[in-house]
Formats: C-alpha cells, sequence, structure tokens
C-alpha cells in the first residue's frame, strides 16, 4: 500500500504539460492553434512555445482577434468553455473559415476545463458540431509559484459577485475534490463566507456523489478516508475581507501588479522603464520576444526560482531598495575578488564555472533595479502618496468625514477612475456603507467627473455590495449593520489587532508590515486557525491563558469575534467510513502533525499582498518545529483595479 | 486411461510447432449453410454474427427464391453453437459484419447506412451514415479495427470511422479509381503515423492510403488477390495471382518469405495465425504457413471459416469449432516429446509421485538447480492449456517442486488457480467463450464480466466478481435493467425488489435504471427509481425527457453545476412561453442570475421582457440606459432617457436615479449645442471635461453659468484653475488671484501654476497662503527662485538660521537682501 500522496505542485504543472502534448498529438500533421489571450499566457506557465512547434503546431492566432488562416488544413480550437460567449465565437468562426476557405478543414476544438452540454448545442445550433472534433483538456488548477496554485479564472470576481454566477465555485469544488481523490478527505473544513459555505457544501455533496460512482476503482475505497498528509482546508471568501484587495499594496510584487499588471507571471512594461536589454533577456519566452519587436513593450518574466525576486517580491517597498543594494554590492565585490584572488588555476576554474549564475543574477538584478525605480518614483506622486493617506486613515478607523475632503479634491482634479472608485468603496466597505447624504454626493460627483454613463458603474458596485448607502441610519464610523451581513469593523479590528502601529518594514515581525500598519483581515482570519497563541499574545488582556494550537479547534477562541465578520461560518469536520479509516490506519500507523500541509483557498481571488502575507505566516509556521506547510489556492490573483474594474462601464455617450 | 496427450493435436511447422485445440463439437444447425453467409467473430473468443450474404455472385437464384419470403435477420452465435439473439435487419442489403474491442455489433449496410448495437442481446442500437456518397454510390465492403472501420466505396473512395460512440465519417485521401483486387488496413495504434492506414490491392501493386495522402509501394507482382496484416500490425501477406503467399514488412521495405501454393483456384480468404504463420483457406481445406515457407494441411468434411484473432484463428465448420495456434513456449517446453527440461522432468516427477516410485525424489534432484524456473514453466503452462486433467498435473507438478523450495513466492501459482478458475467456468459450452490465456490478459476480468454481463449470465459474472474481489455494481444495474424492461410485475412490485436488492451497495446508477424503464414506457417506476439516485446531476437529462421540467431544473440547481441549469433553462425556454419560464426562474435566484448574466451580453430583448414581467424598474432603466449608450444618434439616447426617467419617477428610492437621468438629458443637449457654437467633441464628456474643455476654449462664461447649479464651488474651482493653467491664459489666472477668497484655497493655484513653470505668477500666491507656516512659505518662494523675498519671510519671522541657509544659495540682489536681513537681526 502506497502511503497516501501530497499536493506536489510541480506535478501538477507535469500533468497540465503531459495533457495538453497528448490532445494536441492526436491531431495528425502540422496545424494552426486558436486560443484566448488569456489561456495562452496560463499555458505559458507549463508549456513552451518551442515545444508546441515540436507537436506540429505551425501558427497561434488569438480568438479574440478572430483572424484565422486557411493556411493549414488543421485547425485546433482551445478555450474556455464556461462563457458561451467564447463558444460562440469559436463556432462563428469555424463557420466563416468554412465559407471563405478553398481547403477542406479539419477541426478540433479542445473544451478547457471541461466539455459541457451548452458548449455542444451552440455548436449544433451553428451546424458544425457534426465536423468537429471534441476533446476535453481538464485544467484546473495551475501552479503561479510553488506554494501558490491557481485556477486563473479572470472573471470570476465580477460572476461571483456582480451577476452570481457560481460556475468558478462549481470548478472551484471540483478541483479541489482533485486533491481529495489523491491524498485523502481534508479532515476538517473551516471557512468564512457565503460562498465558502455554498463551496463546503458540494464539497459534501460531491463527495457522496463520488463515492456513488467510482467504485469501479478499488482503491477509491481507502482513499476516501481522512487525509493523512493534509490538515486542514480553509476557505476564505473574498466577499468577506474586500477592503484588503481595495487598499493600495505596499510589497515589491503587489505595487509591479497594481502600475504594470501581472498576468501569468509575466509584467509588460515599457522599454523605456527598464532600459534597452543587454544580451538574451532572461527566461522571456519567443512569443514575448516576438513583441518586443513590435511594440515598445517589454515583457519580464517574474520566476519565484530567481533568488533575487524571491526576496524581492515580498517585501514592502520601502526595503526594496536597500536589499537591490546589499546584492549590488555583493556581486560587485565578487567581481573583484577575481582580480586579487585569482592565484591558482583551480580557484580560476571555480570562478568561471560559477560565472554563467554571477551573470543571470547581475542581468537580473540590473532588470529590478529599473524596476523598482520606476515603482518607487511612481509611489512618490502626489496623487499616490494623497490617496494613501486617506487609505490608511479610514482602515486606521478615524472618522471617515475628515477624509471628504481630501477625496473631492482628488475627484476634482480628474485622478483615474479605478483609483476614485476604490477610495469610496474602502469607505464604504469599512463603515457599512456611506451615510445617504454623503453617498448622493460622491455618486454625483463621479457622474460629473467621469461622465453620466457611470450611472450603471454605480449600479454594479451597488449590486457587489462595494459601494452602498447604510441602511438604518446609525452612528457615523460605529456603525454595525445586520450581524452575518456585514462586518462589524469596530470591534474586529480591536480583537483581531487590524491596526498594528509599529511596523517593522524591513524585519518583519507580523503581517501587518505588507500594508504598512493594516493587517488584512482574510489572513487574519487564517491565523485565527492556524496561530492562535500568537494572536491570542497581541492582545494584552487575553494573553494569560496559553491556547493549545492546531486546526483541532476550529476557529476557537475567536468564534465570537468570527462571528461579527460579514458571512456564514463553515467548520465540518469529515471522517470516512469507520471500517476504512481503521484499515487505513493499520496500514500506515498514525502519523504525527509533522510535514503536514493546511490549504488555503481564497474563493473570488487574492491579491499579492495577502499572498506575502500568507508567505510570512508560512514561515512562521516552519519555525514553529511542527513543520506545517501551507498551501495557498485561489480562483486568480486580483488587485483593487480589478475589483472596481469589473464593475466599470466602457461605453460612453 | 483415455487423457489424450497434450501433443496429440500439434503439428511441425518446419521449426515451430502448431496445435489446433477442438472446442466444441455440434456447433450449427446442419442446415445451415456458412457458405452463404457472411460471419464476423468477435475478438478475443467473442460472439459469432452470421447474416446471409445476398449479393449475387453468392447466390444462386434458385436458392434467393426459397429465402426470399423470409425477413432476413443477423444471428449472433457464441462460439459453442448456441443462438445468443436475433437480431432483425430491415434496411439494405448488409456488406459488412464487424465487431468492435468490447464487443459491439457493427453493420454497414451497402446504403452506407451502419448500426453499432450496444450489448449483446438487447438490440439497441445507434445508427448513423457514411454520407451523401456512400449512399449514391453504395458501399462495397468494409474492413474492421478494434475502434473503428473503413469502408470501401463503389466510388473507389474510402471512408472511415474512427469512433463509434461519436461516429464521424471521414474520407480518405483518393486512390487510383481501378479495380480493386482485395484491400487490408492497418489500425490506427499500429500504423507508424498513428492514423489508420488502407493497403489497396490495384492494378500490379499495392497502394498504402490514409487521410492525407495515397502512395504507391511500387510492387509489380500483382494483382493481388488477397492483402492481410497480422495482428500486431507489422507483416503483411499477399496471395499473387498466381498462387504465391508473400509475406512482406508492413512498410514494404523487407520480403521475409515466399511460398507456392500450387494451387490454381484462388483461395477464398487468406489469414493471419497469430503473428507468425498464414492460413490460406478453401471451401474445405485450409493450409497453414509457417515463417519460413513450410506449410501444413488441414482438411474438413464441410465449408470452414476461417475466423482470426489475436494470437490464433478459429476454425468454425457446421460440426466443429476448433481453435490453431502456435504451441506456446512454456507449453512446448514441457510436453515436447524426448524434452528434457526442467519442466519436462518435474512433470513426469509427479507421474512418479502418484505412482509413488522413488524416482520422483530422483527427477527433483536432476534439476535442483533449475527447480523454481521449472516451477514457473509449469504454472504458466498450465495457463495455457484447455485440458483441465493437463492443467490439475501441471498445476500439481508446481506445488510439488515449490514444497521442495525452501523460498517460493506463491502469489503465480494463486494467481494462476484463480485465472484458471475463470477461464475454465466461462470455457464451459454453455457459456461458451472459449478464451485463451494471452486473450484474457489483453482482454482483463472487467471486460470478461462485461461480456457476461452483455450474455445476461449474471450469476456467473458476480461469482467471478466476488472471486476476483471486483466490483459487481454494473452487474446489479445490468441486472435491474433487464428485470425493468422483461418482468410482468407490476411497477411498485419491480421498484421494490429493485431496490431491496440494491440499496447499500456503492457505485449503483439508479438512473441508468431509470433510462431504461422510461425508455420501455414505464414513466412512474422511472421516476421511482430516480428518486434513489444520488447524483443529481445525473438525473437531470432523464428528467428533461421525462418532461417533468421543473424537477430537472430544481436537481440541476442542487448539483451546482451551473452548465446543467444551463441545459436545462435553455430548453425550457424553447418549450414555454415567456411568461411561464419567467415564472419558473421568480422563484430561483441562481437560474435567474444565470439567465440574467447571459442576456445581457447576448440577447437583451428577453431581459426587457423579464424585468418588465417582474416589475424591476431599476434594472428596466438600467437597461434603457444601457440602450441608449448603444445608439449613436442624439435623439434616440434622448428618447430612452425619458422613458427610463419615467418609469422610475413615482418610485420614492430612485430619486438619485431619476435625477442623474434628467441631468444626463439636459447634459447631453447642452453638449449638442455647445458642439455648434464651439467646434465638435463635446458629446461623450462628462459635465467637468465639458466645462473643462469649454473653459479651454475661451468659454468661461458659459461655463461658469452651465456649472452654476450643479457643480460645487471647489469643483467648479479646480476646473476653472486646471482648465486656464492648461491653456496659459496667465491673465485670466492673475485676474482670479485679485478675488479675496478661494473656495479651495491659494495653494494650488501656487502648485498648478509654478508646475507649468511661470514662476513669477506663482510667487503672486504665496502671500495669498496664509494658513501656512513660515518655514513652507520660504521654502515657496525659494522654488519660485525669489530668495529676496524667502528672506523676507524669514527676516519677519526672525529666522535666522534659515537666513544663514540661504545666504549660501543666494546670489546678487537677492543676496544683498539676505546679508540685510541677517545684519538686522544680528544688531538686535
Amino acid at each position: 500500500m502506497v502511503p497516501q500522496a501530497q499536493i506536489n505542485t510541480t506535478e501538477i504543472s507535469e500533468k497540465a504539460r503531459r495533457d495538453l502534448l497528448r490532445l494536441l498529438e492526436t491531431v495528425r500533421g502540422k496545424k494552426n492553434l486558436v486560443i484566448q489571450k488569456a489561456l495562452a499566457g496560463t499555458l505559458g506557465l507549463f508549456v513552451k512555445f518551442s515545444t508546441l512547434q515540436e507537436y506540429g503546431v505551425d501558427r497561434v492566432f488569438f480568438l479574440e482577434n478572430g483572424n484565422i488562416d486557411s493556411s493549414q488544413k488543421n485547425v485546433v480550437f482551445l478555450v474556455r468553455s464556461n462563457k458561451s460567449r467564447d463558444v460562440q465565437a469559436v463556432a462563428d468562426q469555424i463557420n466563416q473559415l468554412r465559407q471563405n476557405s478553398q481547403v477542406q478543414h479539419e477541426f478540433t476544438t479542445i473544451w478547457a476545463p471541461r466539455r459541457t452540454l451548452i458548449s455542444d448545442q451552440i455548436l449544433e445550433e451553428a451546424g458544425v458540431l457534426g465536423d468537429v472534433t471534441v476533446y476535453e483538456y481538464q485544467l484546473l488548477f495551475v501552479p503561479l509559484s510553488e506554494d501558490v496554485l491557481s485556477l486563473e479564472l479572470d472573471e470570476t470576481f465580477e460572476d461571483i459577485y456582480l451577476t452570481k454566477d457560481p460556475t468558478s465555485i462549481f470548478l472551484a469544488a471540483k478541483a479541489l475534490m482533485k486533491f481529495q481523490q489523491k491524498c485523502g478527505l481534508f479532515p476538517r473544513i473551516l471557512g468564512k463566507g457565503d460562498n465558502a459555505k455554498r463551496l463546503t457544501n458540494l464539497l459534501i455533496r460531491m463527495r457522496s456523489e463520488i463515492t456513488a460512482e467510482d467504485a469501479g476503482e478499488s482503491s477509491s475505497f481507502l482513499d476516501l478516508t481522512p487525509s493523512q498528509s493534509i490538515d486542514s482546508l480553509i476557505i476564505i471568501d473574498r466577499e468577506v475581507d474586500f477592503p484588503t484587495v481595495l487598499l493600495q499594496q505596499l510589497t515589491y510584487e503587489g505595487l509591479l501588479d497594481e502600475f504594470f499588471g501581472i498576468s501569468s507571471n509575466t509584467v509588460e512594461v515599457d522599454s523605456a522603464t527598464i532600459g534597452p536589454p543587454t544580451g538574451p533577456p532572461q527566461a522571456s519566452s519567443s512569443t514575448a520576444a516576438a513583441s518586443t519587436t513590435r511594440s515598445l513593450s517589454h515583457k519580464i518574466a517574474l520566476d519565484g526560482a530567481d533568488p533575487l525576486y524571491s526576496a524581492l517580491r515580498d517585501a514592502n517597498c520601502a526595503v526594496v531598495g536597500p536589499i537591490l543594494n546589499k546584492v549590488a554590492r555583493r556581486l560587485q565585490s565578487t567581481y573583484e575578488s577575481r582580480h586579487k584572488a585569482a592565484q591558482s588555476t583551480a580557484e580560476l576554474r571555480d570562478f568561471v564555472a560559477k560565472l554563467p549564475g554571477y551573470q543571470a543574477e547581475h542581468s537580473s538584478l540590473k532588470q529590478h533595479t529599473n524596476l523598482a525605480e520606476d515603482v518607487i518614483r511612481r509611489t512618490r506622486a502626489e496623487f499616490f502618496t494623497r490617496a494613501l493617506e486617506v487609505q490608511q486613515n479610514i482602515a486606521a478607523g478615524a472618522d471617515p468625514t475628515s477624509q471628504h475632503d481630501n477625496i473631492e479634491e482628488l475627484l476634482a482634479r480628474d485622478v483615474p477612475l479605478e483609483l476614485a472608485l476604490r477610495l469610496l468603496c474602502i469607505y464604504s466597505t469599512f463603515s457599512n456603507g456611506l451615510r445617504t447624504r454623503d453617498y448622493d454626493n460622491f455618486r454625483r460627483m463621479i457622474l460629473h467627473t467621469y461622465g453620466q454613463e457611470h450611472l450603471l458603474t454605480l449600479h454594479n458596485l451597488e449590486k457587489m455590495g462595494l459601494l452602498v448607502a447604510r441602511t438604518g441610519g446609525g452612528l457615523v464610523g460605529a456603525a454595525a449593520g445586520p450581524v452575518g451581513s456585514t462586518t462589524n469593523y469596530t470591534v474586529v479590528r480591536k480583537n483581531l489587532h487590524l491596526i498594528v502601529d509599529e511596523v517593522n518594514e524591513s524585519e518583519p515581525d507580523d503581517i501587518a508590515y505588507v500594508f504598512s500598519g493594516y493587517a488584512p483581515l482574510s489572513v487574519r482570519l487564517v491565523q485565527c486557525v492556524l496561530q492562535k497563541q500568537y494572536l491570542a499574545s497581541l492582545s494584552a488582556t487575553g494573553g494569560a491563558g496559553g491556547t493549545p494550537a492546531g486546526a483541532g479547534l476550529g476557529w476557537r477562541p475567536f468564534e465570537d469575534t468570527v462571528k461579527l465578520v460579514r458571512g456564514a461560518t463553515v467548520d465540518e469536520t469529515q471522517t470516512g467510513e469507520e471500517k476504512a479509516v481503521r484499515a487505513r490506519q493499520m496500514l500506515n500507523g498514525s502519523v504525527g502533525e509533522a510535514g503536514k500541509t493546511v490549504v488555503v483557498f481564497f474563493l473570488g481571488g487574492v491579491c499579492r499582498a495577502e499572498l506575502a502575507a500568507l508567505r510570512f505566516v508560512a514561515d512562521k509556521l516552519k519555525g514553529q518545529g511542527r513543520g506545517k506547510k501551507l498551501l495557498i489556492c485561489t480562483t486568480n490573483v486580483i488587485s483593487g483595479d480589478a475589483v472596481v474594474g469589473a464593475a466599470v462601464e466602457h461605453r460612453t455617450f | 486411461m483415455d487423457i489424450p496427450k497434450p501433443t496429440a493435436n500439434w503439428e511441425k511447422l518446419g521449426s515451430r510447432f502448431y496445435r489446433k485445440i477442438p472446442l466444441y463439437t455440434a456447433v450449427f444447425d446442419p442446415d445451415l449453410e456458412l457458405a452463404n453467409y457472411l460471419i464476423a467473430a468477435a475478438p478475443c473468443a467473442g460472439a459469432i454474427a452470421v447474416v446471409r450474404d445476398t449479393s449475387e455472385n453468392r447466390l444462386t437464384p434458385l436458392r434467393t427464391a426459397a429465402t426470399a419470403n423470409t425477413k432476413p435477420t443477423i444471428d449472433i452465435y457464441s462460439c459453442a453453437g448456441a443462438l445468443l439473439t436475433r437480431l432483425p435487419w430491415d434496411r439494405s442489403r448488409v456488406c459488412a459484419l464487424g465487431w468492435s474491442d468490447s464487443e459491439q455489433l457493427v453493420v454497414v449496410g451497402e446504403d452506407g447506412g451502419c448500426r453499432v448495437y450496444d450489448g449483446l442481446l438487447g438490440g439497441d442500437f445507434s445508427p448513423f451514415s457514411l454520407g451523401a456518397e456512400a449512399e449514391e454510390h453504395g458501399v462495397l465492403s468494409a474492413r474492421f479495427w478494434s475502434g473503428g472501420f473503413v469502408a470501401l466505396l463503389g466510388s473507389g473512395r474510402l471512408v472511415s470511422v474512427a469512433s463509434y460512440s461519436e461516429p464521424r465519417p471521414k474520407v480518405l485521401a483518393s486512390a487510383p479509381n481501378e479495380t480493386v483486387h482485395s484491400w487490408a488496413l492497418i489500425a490506427p495504434a499500429d500504423s507508424l503515423s498513428r492514423s489508420v492506414e488502407v493497403l489497396l490491392a490495384v492494378g500490379k501493386s499495392i497502394y498504402v492510403v490514409d487521410s492525407s495522402e495515397c502512395e504507391d509501394r511500387g510492387l509489380d507482382a500483382g494483382p493481388f488477390r488477397h492483402v492481410a496484416v497480422s495482428p500486431n500490425g507489422r507483416l503483411v501477406a499477399l496471395y499473387t495471382d498466381d498462387g504465391k503467399v508473400w509475406v512482406v514488412s508492413s512498410d514494404f521495405q523487407n520480403r521475409l518469405s515466399e511460398y507456392d501454393s500450387k494451387v490454381k483456384s484462388v483461395p477464398k480468404d487468406l489469414q493471419w495465425c497469430g503473428n507468425d504463420a498464414v492460413a490460406l483457406a478453401w471451401e474445405d481445406e485450409v493450409h497453414l504457413i509457417g515463417p519460413n515457407g513450410e506449410a501444413s494441411k488441414y482438411y474438413y468434411d464441410g465449408w470452414v471459416a476461417v475466423l482470426p484473432d489475436i494470437d490464433g484463428l478459429r476454425l468454425v465448420t457446421n460440426d466443429v469449432c476448433e481453435f490453431l495456434q502456435r504451441v506456446p513456449d512454456v507449453t512446448l517446453e514441457t510436453f515436447r516429446l524426448g524434452s528434457t527440461s526442467p519442466a519436462s522432468i518435474l512433470l513426469d516427477a509427479v507421474d512418479q509421485l502418484e505412482k509413488k516410485s522413488p524416482k520422483a525424489d530422483d527427477n527433483i534432484q536432476i534439476i535442483r538447480q533449475n527447480l523454481d524456473e521449472a516451477v514457473d514453466t509449469c504454472i504458466r503452462a498450465a495457463g495455457h492449456e484447455y485440458n483441465i486433467y493437463w492443467q490439475k498435473q501441471l498445476l500439481k507438478a508446481a506445488s510439488f517442486g515449490k514444497s521442495v523450495l525452501d523460498f517460493y513466492s506463491s502469489d503465480d501459482f494463486v494467481d494462476m488457480t484463480e485465472t484458471l478458475r475463470v477461464l475454465n467456468g466461462v470455457r464451459f459450452y454453455k457459456i461458451g467463450l472459449p478464451i485463451s490465456l494471452d486473450q484474457y490478459l489483453r482482454l482483463t476480468p472487467e471486460r470478461l464480466i462485461q461480456r457476461l454481463i452483455n450474455r445476461q449470465e449474471y450469476l456467473l459474472a458476480l461469482k467471478i466478481s466476488d472471486y476476483l474481489q471486483l466490483p459487481t455494481d454494473r452487474i446489479y444495474v445490468h441486472w435491474a435493467c433487464q428485470k425493468v424492461r422483461a418482468s410482468s410485475d407490476t411497477e411498485e412490485m419491480i421498484c421494490r425488489t429493485i431496490v431491496q436488492r440494491l440499496k447499500g451497495r456503492r457505485g449503483i446508477s439508479f438512473e441508468e435504471i431509470a433510462h431504461a424503464a422510461f425508455d420501455e414506457g414505464r414513466t412512474r417506476l422511472a421516476t421511482d427509481l430516480l428518486n434513489c439516485e444520488p447524483r443529481a446531476g445525473k438525473q437531470v437529462p432523464l428528467l428533461l425527457n421525462m418532461k417533468e421540467d421543473i424537477i430537472a431544473l430544481d436537481k440541476a440547481i442542487q448539483s451546482g453545476d451551473t452548465d446543467l441549469v444551463l441545459f436545462v433553462l435553455s430548453s425550457l425556454k424553447k418549450k414555454l412561453p415567456l411568461a411561464s419560464f419567467f415564472r419558473i426562474l421568480n422563484s430561483r435566484p441562481l437560474a435567474t442570475a444565470l439567465v440574467e448574466s447571459n442576456a445581457w451580453k447576448q440577447e437583451q430583448s428577453l431581459l426587457k421582457d423579464m424585468f418588465y414581467q417582474d416589475d424591476r424598474r431599476l434594472d428596466s432603466a438600467n437597461l434603457l440606459l444601457s440602450e441608449a449608450l448603444d445608439t449613436q444618434e442624439t435623439p434616440k439616447r434622448l428618447d430612452k432617457l425619458k422613458m427610463a426617467s419615467k418609469l422610475l419617477a413615482d418610485s420614492r428610492e430612485n430619486t438619485f436615479t431619476v435625477k442623474a437621468l434628467d441631468e444626463t438629458s439636459k447634459l447631453l443637449r447642452e453638449q449638442e449645442s455647445l458642439d455648434k457654437d464651439f467646434g465638435p467633441g463635446f458629446i461623450g464628456l462628462s459635465l467637468n471635461a465639458t466645462l473643462y474643455k469649454l473653459i479651454r476654449l475661451g468659454g468661461l462664461k458659459r461655463a461658469t453659468k452651465l456649472s452654476s447649479s450643479t457643480v460645487s464651488d471647489r469643483i467648479f474651482w479646480w476646473i476653472k484653475l486646471r482648465a486656464l493653467v492648461a491653456k496659459r491664459d496667465w491673465t485670466e489666472v492673475e485676474e482670479l488671484s485679485k478675488q479675496k477668497k478661494s473656495p479651495i484655497g491659494w495653494e494650488p493655484f501656487y502648485n498648478e501654476v509654478l508646475a507649468a513653470g511661470n514662476l513669477r505668477l506663482a510667487g503672486l500666491f504665496v502671500p495669498k497662503c496664509t494658513v501656512l507656516t513660515v518655514k513652507e512659505r520660504v521654502d515657496m518662494w525659494i522654488k519660485c527662485n525669489m530668495l529676496g523675498k524667502a528672506a523676507e519671510e524669514a527676516g519677519k519671522a526672525k529666522d535666522l538660521s534659515t537666513l544663514l541657509e540661504l545666504r549660501t544659495t543666494a546670489t546678487d540682489r537677492d543676496l544683498r537682501e539676505v546679508e540685510r536681513w541677517i545684519s538686522t537681526l544680528q544688531k538686535k
């Protein structure tokens, strides 16, 4: 009997790669590939363009461009099937190609992550189903780095919170179910938020369905016992903590995302920013090289395996400069040591052998120095500091009415729409809505400044609960809405120590460093489960009774505070059939806590500052000697601009 | 003892031995004239399908008359000759029969109509067509592989079908349009290109055709009367017109052997027997040709059918069913006359042991060194043996040898005894699956059980499953389906029986059973059974079929699978009038959300109706606003906006929206007139941007009027300031500076003007910033490059240190000013 498997991120990307290539192989000969832009980025995470070429891909077209030509007989579409709009686009392009082309094409569509009934229906209605070979490509989780898995569903936020379309929740459940089938049941599922509840229910439901389904594989009978390698699953619904994503991120990676936008681990910047590339741009894919010639933008791969980047990405921007300096000095001295110490040939050979490493480090240093300079320049801009000030005051619980003038001035000076909306949404979410008079005033200001079409934008924000009028009057700032549907920040801020006054940015001692003083509520909730002692020690009063740690306790002793946070609270223990559990125990013996993985799933997206904070927590857990590992999973990585961007109306009068 | 020696039916062919194992006798009804039938056998000792061959060249007119009035049927027999089922055939002439790997019968009709029969006995089939060309020209013949087939059309084209679950006929590359003497195919799994390749004997050569090209292999010894590809796809056997058999590699690079049959008449069939011998068959005679051109001949009393399998040939006549295969190496080693292999000595030892002879031990001593090898060989040889006596004898030998060994893992032995029990069980003539060990390993136990299920041999299937610890769910489900179809009990009874029997078992698909019940027309039974199905998703399609739309929708919602929900919704929308469709949505928020989000992108008219029916006025208004954005003409836009505003007019909570909508109309009208007065580009701007643009174009007065009631003073001042600075209208800015008070203070003026580079004007605002500290004002002066003023500011505040600092940078007049202030301060 093999011990239950661990979740291994490289294995996941390896499997995704193999599956893709196997599907491509089924189409004989050369083929043109039509792919969604976003999906192309995702694939770039685990397969190189040159590999696709080896498997017969001649040219790649983007579905969005609709410019597929008839240069090859075989045409393969690789498209996500969860939006009927995209499926329709595939059907249209097939029809178009059939009409315009002299060639008798062979069409293949590969649906990711699954073939849907609706996709079949759409193809059938378009009259093409009979001529298309259909496959499905089960692409669910994709590793962004060794501890982060993402479903890379870009529209999740809009789907779940604006249109209330739970497809992503269903796909998330499927993906998590795969873990359970491989590693055994999550012994405990903890969650916060209404959608977390929904996801948990789906997981439980799927479990019973799988029990009914998979009797075919005799092994599954043992696998659906509580896992030995996973400690628990913690689900955080984004809805529980909107403000955190709306706040200006202050980690290096967070800022890169805010300013340039990171997609699929690459960031696209103006080539003027990073200067002319010296030598080969490291680790940038061949597609990126092609795009540099066309436009003046330049793609840079942000590789977690690059030691420099992994040191930088989670650092607060205040310390990015010093880190870069240190590395630069070290490299400098290494280079100089060559002159002084080139005594023996052996040493010289040693040095030469290390040279490529130094060179890679050097070019990476150069890139990041340029990037960091640009980032820091932008953080010194007036709008940035003014907005940051407003945000931090509101987050810290200052009377938001004191910020009215500041917000008004920023609006009058025509700051970008997203920034303005973020400020108002932070205001609204932290204080459970604006007073009706203020609400109307600000709404009017938004319309005046950015256009009347944003009446729709505002309506969308209201629907998402990001910018709302306060119901039932109440006190300013301390307003507490009905328990369950709103978060009482006045109490939560105090009990969970969301505000840490003294932050050490260079040697961080609390997750609050990522926002220079504000600890994200979402990650505090995770700490409620994983770092009970630490969290308790923060409050001087509660320090007396040392609480034993471990997921076994669920939310205790913080359950009262957690209840004050918006949304349902989930705490499910999963046990397998008693017989099976015993059999499993006999086979494996009981394994201690050590080395178990805690899966943290962010439903609706996670921002990079939160990732940094979670990594910080993970490091602490590792340090505690119990050796728990943290695996961060999410539907997608988002930033504040994307959150409000989901609501923004793009048409104008 | 009359147990025949295993070697009795061996035949030596060159250096190799072949054996012909009699499987069953009295197979077919003597009246069945095999010669007039198309015969096809499923792989791995599967069922045999026969259909009367009605093509012209087979049938004499006299016989046609005799059978003309009977309906044609396709009969399926087990290998033992038991008629399993009789399938009625009412379509055009059957021109080919074939089997898939999972024992589905595939029938190809002359008109291109094909059927794939699922399950052996049910007679359920899925039909598909080979396309218009096949219909027009007719199908001549077809060749099959495990997962598909290729048909040769009357027009000379080849059509391939590569999957039976989703049959898509694909036309292969066109071959030279000449008579095809014979043809064969290489299965996709065996070909180099991984797609099917067809070998056509045309003219004097062989053409290889695949989906993209047709290539001449350049042979000149044709025409070839027969082409056959070996089971592993590596070799091809060709029969030339002058009676020779050639064996070449399938890439036609090497010619391996040649055999001259010296027979004038062309054989009716050429087939491979395993991967290294070829059988030539005439009416009642079979020649087996070995690798080096040796031959052995078998004669029969009647017509003989040659049915190839993966490791041998089944020879079927009316009387007997025999299996012809190469003697497996282990068997050869054990039984060969005069063999001195350890295994044969071990076998002999058991014989001696039974005779209680001490020689048994002598034998063991002889092979002591190789005893484990001997045991292994005996075990494997037992597996290849059909005769139960010899199976036992071999296992006894193995067991005896094993008992002598100190360390020996008995796993193989145990596995083999289990396997043999299974094999003997299914070989029994009533079951009629004479499967060989190799076939069993290829087929896998799971699929063997599936075959038993298809034959409705539930008891044996269950016993074997339990014995091998395999899941039994499929067996129960199949049984239940059969029960539902065939039982004459009341529906309630049936349901109770089934639920009782199946409850608590894992993996039971009640949906499948319910489906069977529904197909049988037992709707109530289907509903009852469906309720036992735990997987909501599985229930949905059937519920839709059963017209239980609303239950289907609720089940789909329960499953959480949005795809299913959308699927149900789309079928509901087609079926129901809109009003009732919306009524169904009304109480189901998830469904509503899905319909809405899809409709926003694709079908806004649906939304309009939906919002209207549900009286969702705000949403209706938003939709109108969105439509206004989509049109380009201002009058239309104004209409839409007016409608939207009217819609909300009498509700109190929407006053803001109403006002905003009205403002929008007003702004649009205003912008239209501005476009006329100041040039185009105003339409589409926001109010603030309009003001800004207006001021930049010199319309300050009009802007002030426009802003008067709606924009706050502070904001308007900001706009004014930014626009004027952008316009570099310094006189106007200076004019502003003369005002006593600014709602935004004077600092922004200083900052904006300074940023625009007008130092002089910027300086004008410094003294007005009275709320700032001296230090800040000094800095402001310095930034304007007015150090003298800075010195004055610092001097008045008696700030000596600042002055000293200023001294280091100041020049000329400013320096003098600084010195003056320093001295006045120091005097005191």
